[in-house]
């Protein structure tokens, strides 16, 4: 009875190894899953990071024909003002609007704003950190970035100013 | 000894404060969009009259500014969260400062040939 040592229930393989040295790498940053929504909110922050940095740089090597006079920049307008262009900036207004209301909902949780009291770490030992309202908070960030390209989409495609 | 004499915590406040301030920026850089039809608001002429209101000019300068700081830092902060040695620090910070620094002189040409047409 009782439990047997790992090596005796299991042949030891390359994941194994690698999630025991607790050296998961880029993988273990990505890998959604034995998570909640928080891992779901802590990778779509970062992912949303560094594409509207991509994009704030490729926004400025964008606007800066306008220094080589209206025909560059008429040829530039004419790359990214298609339809494909304003699907990209659809993408890029709901990245924004989740990353904005997901990053304030981090200030506050790094304020201590919304994380409860600390409590006895009981039975299922959920933390209470990870509540209702941390939650919330990231349904409300995915629910405002549909609205604004929703938006977006109508002042792009439509007649909305 | 670290590169930067700024503590972590120090700069996550910059982190932060560059953040909340860029996204009220950026609101009134999305607005000077909106105030017309929006393929007409992109026309040579009307951005061309956008860069020569200096209040205009002030706002695109800060945002190039404050979204350098925090979009830069943003991935420090997620590369040093992937590997952690006092040389990846050190390297890391380095490249992401210069990347800043020439984001930021490569906006502020245009902002400064703009406002001159």
């Amino acid at each position: 009875m009782g439990i047997k040592p790992n090596s005796e229930n299991n042949s030891s393989t390359g994941d194994d190894i690698r999630l025991k040295s607790g050296r998961e790498g880029l993988m273990g940053w990505l890998n959604p899953t034995r998570y909640g929504w928080e891992r779901v909110s802590y990778w779509l922050q970062r992912l949303t990071g560094v594409g509207l940095l991509i994009y704030f740089i490729g926004h400025i090597y964008e606007t800066s024909s306008l220094v080589n006079g209206i025909n560059a920049w008429n040829s530039m307008l004419e790359l990214t003002q298609t339809t494909g262009g304003h699907i990209f900036l659809l993408l890029v207004i709901g990245a924004s609007t989740f990353h904005t209301v997901n990053g304030l909902r981090l200030i506050f949780t790094e304020s201590g704003i919304g994380i409860g009291r600390p409590g006895r770490p009981d039975y299922p030992y959920d933390a209470t950190s990870l509540n209702y309202k941390q939650k919330s908070g990231i349904w409300v960030a995915l629910l405002l970035a549909t609205i604004a390209m929703l938006y977006g989409g109508m002042v792009m495609f439509g007649d909305v100013t | 000894m670290p590169l930067l004499k700024l503590r972590e915590s120090q700069i996550m406040k910059i982190h932060y404060l560059t953040g909340i301030c860029a996204v009220f920026f950026v609101a009134i850089h999305i607005l000077f969009r909106l105030i017309m039809p929006f393929g007409q608001s992109l026309e040579f002429h009307n951005v061309v009259a956008n860069y020569h209101n200096i209040y205009y000019v002030i706002l695109l300068e800060l945002i190039l500014v404050f979204i350098s700081i925090h979009g830069f830092n943003g991935l420090r902060i997620i590369l040093l969260e992937l590997k952690q040695n006092q040389w990846w620090e050190s390297t890391i910070t380095i490249l992401v400062l210069a990347a800043m620094i020439g984001v930021i002189a490569y906006g502020t040409r245009t902002i400064i040939i703009g406002s001159q047409l």
